[in-house]
């Protein structure tokens, strides 16, 4: 690891943890900047709490199938009509209801299982946010770093594109691209057809800049460094330099914005299926499932209930998550 | 008749009895339900009170308000109020056309080659035209339907017939004068016709291509191509869409947003049968959340809703139970079906599409809108109440035809001929369809079409198949892909049509013909072209009377022998209002009459 990296990763450029005893700076000093970070990660309770959260969400979306059958609930795509009234609405009375026997989150509008399709939902969402936060990063990081490093024309193209799109309403871009692509035969003749994909390109295309703007700044910080100038002096390559000593040190604003941006997308994701431009159907999704839910919601508030709390949960956890790595990365930082 | 859920209004038509001197068989007395010639509070149609201002909700806007290119049910919906056809459904009557423009019945010749029309004196339009209402305007408006400049949709499919008309449509500045189309003087118009047809042409009169076109003022709009007519309207009707009152120019319709009506300054109240209460109706666009549109309607004042869409479920519940006398109910006459492409495979083999049928709950189908007080399950595709419907077996269908037997669906029926399928080359298994490939599905993307396209994506996966679902808004629905043989789409699962009148050819000839498929507009979704079928089609239409109505219902009956398509409900059709208005149905359309609702 380049030495600017290990001193990033120590929380900046200052030492890297104030301890009271010699003893026990002896000791830190013998541990690595990864232990440090995790120690005090470890020692954040409520992250912990969250992070647990997720990697039990993950295992969930993961084995999805496996849950339904165990739970004895059908498929997110089984209709259970004997659980609908004469006009098609889910009644309690008919086992359409929250915590009946069979629908341990009752039914839709059309009678299929809300906890099933809770569960499944959790797959797009997490799936939509992930590869989308996944997109934007390496988009934001790459430009944002070239910008920052190049500065001159090449920065003030990138900048200029960046407040293009930042000066943009994101919602209202992201609704009229989702339309566009979601819609039909896709978007960018065909080539885009609706779908997650669409979801993804979509809520990229919105972040991107994001990233892309405070890795900029960073980048303009790093790039005066000593260790920066030491590598150009020796002849290092303004790729080797970009990629092997400065990307390094954005190791940590990277992590952090990320944990932002992936409730961020799983919410995007959400308002978007909502809107009627998100995932299509019958791909189960927690922003189409409380958008259905609606019309239904005085006589059959399990439908609007469960994936609204899943989604709150997801994004509280990530949240959550995202400020305990901040403050692990960054302990001076801290309040 | 119009596709269902989408107000357009299509090809149509067909006799009306009160227009024809045969009148037709059966079915008669279709006409008015709960709303027919009483508001749902129970006034009756032509009482109310004078003045006030309305705001009627729409999901989406109408296609044109040209008469001549008029097609969406919306379309019709508004043409009602602000233009007069030579003939047109009172409230009073769905059934039973009556003067509108004319001033009588129309004569039909003895060899039923002829028809004559007098028209009403002193009927008179609005600024800027201002000038009255001549029989060479409604001449001049039949003949500018057959050019490409404006592509009316009623003039090939029922007054093809008239002489001189054009096979096809060619350009105005090419366009010749019909000899069939005579005006002796200013108040008379003769229709001469190639075929003894009369009968059928005379009942066409009520489509809104009789609406006149004053020629002189029009024809430079009408040089464009398409034509600019759409925006410079004029007028004839006791109201007008907001205009330039020096250069004709619409101004009071803006696409998606509003359509503002405001009295006709010229029209005269002696010279027409509509009470035409209100001062100003603002049609407000947009509304595509039904459940807070129809929200809005019932606690609110000034307020009618949901254009042609029928209200959700849940709101229709509410409703029903809580608020009834803010319902207008109308025997609906129209059939909705999910429409099976047979041009594409695996919907081309037969046994396949019986398959299909007989295997799938058209019961949940009916639930998405409402159940069974909506209406009753289609065995066919001639609704309650038009002639032929009890030659096809009334409610009970073709009961010799085992797979339209269980709504709820019988899996055994299914394996039965999906087996059969299976024979044919079809790829099946364990009694459903083993097929790889994804079938495009285009649905609707507002309630309640959306439920039942959910319910009929998942039946049609529970019978093997994969889909490729995609939503559209419902007018995409039909202009782009259900409407468009090229889009290939393999299941329409919104679609549906609705009588405007009283035959049942305009029920199955635009749907089922295989000579009616078009390269866009197109209504026969599953591209059903079966030579048995058209030419059943073409010899009915020349007959009338009782005969008629036996070789349409023959014709209902092979078409469902075909299994085109999963015909799933007859049903009513649903309007809302708020407490503070009178709203009138027109049984003609099931929606809200405008020239007929009024404040409390």
């Amino acid at each position: 690891m380049s030495i600017g990296a290990a001193n990033l990763l120590r929380g900046g450029d200052g030492p890297a943890e104030i301890e009271p005893t010699d003893a026990a700076e002896a000791r830190i000093a013998a541990r690595s900047p990864l232990e440090l970070f995790l120690r005090r990660l470890r020692r954040d309770k409520v992250a912990m709490t969250a992070l647990v959260f997720i990697v039990a969400l993950v295992l969930v979306a993961i084995l999805a199938p496996l849950i339904v059958k165990l739970v004895g609930a059908p498929g997110p795509q089984t209709r259970d009509p004997s659980t609908l009234d004469d006009f098609g609405i889910p009644v309690s009375g008919r086992g359409g209801g929250a915590f009946a026997s069979g629908h341990p989150f009752g039914t839709d509008d059309i009678g299929r299982d809300v906890f099933s399709r809770t569960l499944y939902g959790a797959r797009v969402s997490l799936e939509v946010a992930f590869i989308a936060t996944t997109a934007s990063v390496v988009v934001g990081v790459v430009l944002g770093m070239v910008a920052g490093y190049f500065r001159g024309w090449v920065d003030t193209l990138l900048s200029r594109i960046m407040d293009v799109q930042l000066a943009f309403p994101v919602l209202i871009l992201a609704i009229g691209l989702g339309a566009a692509c979601s819609l039909g035969n896709g978007c960018f003749g065909g080539l885009l057809k609706p779908g997650k994909a669409v979801v993804i390109l979509v809520i990229a295309l919105a972040q991107w800049p994001y990233m892309a703007r405070i890795i900029r700044g960073q980048t303009l910080s790093l790039r005066e460094k000593e260790f920066i100038e030491a590598a150009r002096s020796i002849g290092a390559s303004d790729r080797r330099i970009i990629f092997r000593e400065i990307l390094p040190n954005l190791i940590a604003p990277i992590i952090v914005y990320s944990t932002v941006l992936i409730p961020t997308n799983i919410l995007f994701e959400a308002a978007l299926s909502f809107l009627g431009v998100g995932v299509q159907e019958p791909t189960p999704s927690w922003g189409a499932m409380i958008s259905e839910a609606t019309d239904v919601f005085d006589v059959a508030w399990w439908f609007m209930l469960f994936p609204g709390l899943a989604l709150l949960f997801t994004v509280l956890a990530f949240n959550l998550v995202g400020d305990g790595l901040q403050d692990a990365l960054n302990p001076r930082g801290k309040k | 008749m119009r596709p269902i859920p989408l107000r357009r209004l299509l090809p149509a038509l067909i006799a009306s009895s009160a227009l024809v001197a045969a009148g037709c068989g059966s079915g008669g007395g279709s006409s008015s339900g709960a709303g027919g010639s009483e508001a749902p509070g129970g006034a009756k149609a032509g009482q109310g009170r004078q003045g006030g201002e309305l705001t009627d909700l729409w999901a989406s806007d109408v296609d044109h308000l040209d008469p001549g290119q008029a097609y969406y049910q919306s379309s019709i919906n508004i043409e009602r109020a602000v233009n007069r056809a030579l003939y047109s459904f009172s409230p009073k009557d769905g059934t039973n056309a009556i003067p509108d423009l004319a001033d009588g019945q129309p004569e039909i010749s003895q060899d039923s080659k002829t028809i004559t029309v007098h028209l009403r004196k002193g009927v008179r339009y609005a600024p800027p035209v201002n000038r009255e209402v001549k029989a060479q305007d409604v001449k001049y408006a039949i003949e500018r339907s057959f050019t490409t400049n404006v592509t009316g949709p009623y003039a090939g499919v029922y007054f093809a017939e008239v002489e001189g008309a054009p096979a096809k449509p060619v350009a105005i500045s090419a366009l010749k004068p019909f000899s069939g189309l005579q005006t002796p003087d200013d108040y008379t118009l003769v229709i001469k016709l190639t075929k003894p047809v009369a009968q059928r042409v005379a009942a066409a009169l009520v489509m809104p291509i009789t609406v006149p076109v004053p020629e002189d003022y029009a024809r430079k709009f009408d040089a464009k191509s398409p034509t600019d007519y759409d925006q410079y309207t004029a007028f004839s009707g006791p109201y007008m869409v907001v205009n330039d009152p020096k250069t004709g120019e619409v101004t009071g319709h803006q696409q998606q947003q509003k359509i503002e009506l405001v009295r006709n300054p010229n029209w005269v109240k002696s010279t027409d049968y509509r009470p035409a209460f209100l001062d100003k109706i603002h049609i407000q666009e947009g509304n595509t959340d039904q459940v807070v549109a129809a929200r809005r309607t019932l606690s609110g004042d000034g307020l009618i809703c949901c254009d042609s869409g029928q209200p959700p479920t849940t709101i229709l519940r509410q409703a029903l139970t809580r608020n009834k006398n803010q319902l207008g109910q109308t025997p609906g006459g129209g059939t909705r079906w999910v429409a099976m492409n047979t041009k594409i495979k695996p919907f081309d083999n037969l046994n396949l599409r019986k398959a299909v049928i007989a295997g799938f709950n058209r019961n949940e189908l009916r639930r998405t809108r409402g159940g069974k007080i909506v209406g009753p399950i289609a065995q066919g595709y001639i609704p309650p109440g038009l002639p032929g419907f009890d030659e096809s077996g009334g409610l009970e269908g073709f009961t010799d035809l085992d797979w339209m037997q269980n709504p709820d669906g019988d899996p055994a029926l299914a394996k039965k001929y999906f087996d059969a399928a299976g024979k044919d080359g079809v790829p099946v298994s364990n009694g459903r369809y083993a097929g790889s490939q994804k079938l495009l599905m285009i649905t609707t993307n507002a309630q309640p079409g959306l439920k039942t396209a959910q319910v009929a994506a998942s039946e049609f996966e529970r019978l093997g198949f994969k889909l490729d679902v995609r939503k559209v808004p419902q007018d995409v629905l039909y202009t782009k892909f259900c409407g468009v043989p090229k889009a290939e789409v393999a299941i329409c699962p919104n679609v549906g049509w609705q009588k405007d009148f009283y035959d049942a050819q305009a029920m199955l000839q635009p749907t089922f013909d295989g000579n009616a498929i078009l390269p866009s507009n197109n209504s026969n979704w599953s591209q059903l072209d079966d030579k048995k079928i058209n030419d059943g089609i073409a010899a009915a239409t020349t007959l009338g009377g009782a005969e008629r109505d036996k070789a349409f219902a023959d014709i209902n009956r092979q078409i469902v022998e075909q299994a085109p398509a999963i015909p799933f409900i007859w049903d009513d059709q649903f309007q809302l209002e708020a407490s503070n208005v009178q709203a009138v149905t027109n049984p003609y359309d099931g929606i809200w009459d405008l020239a007929f609702t009024s404040l409390k």
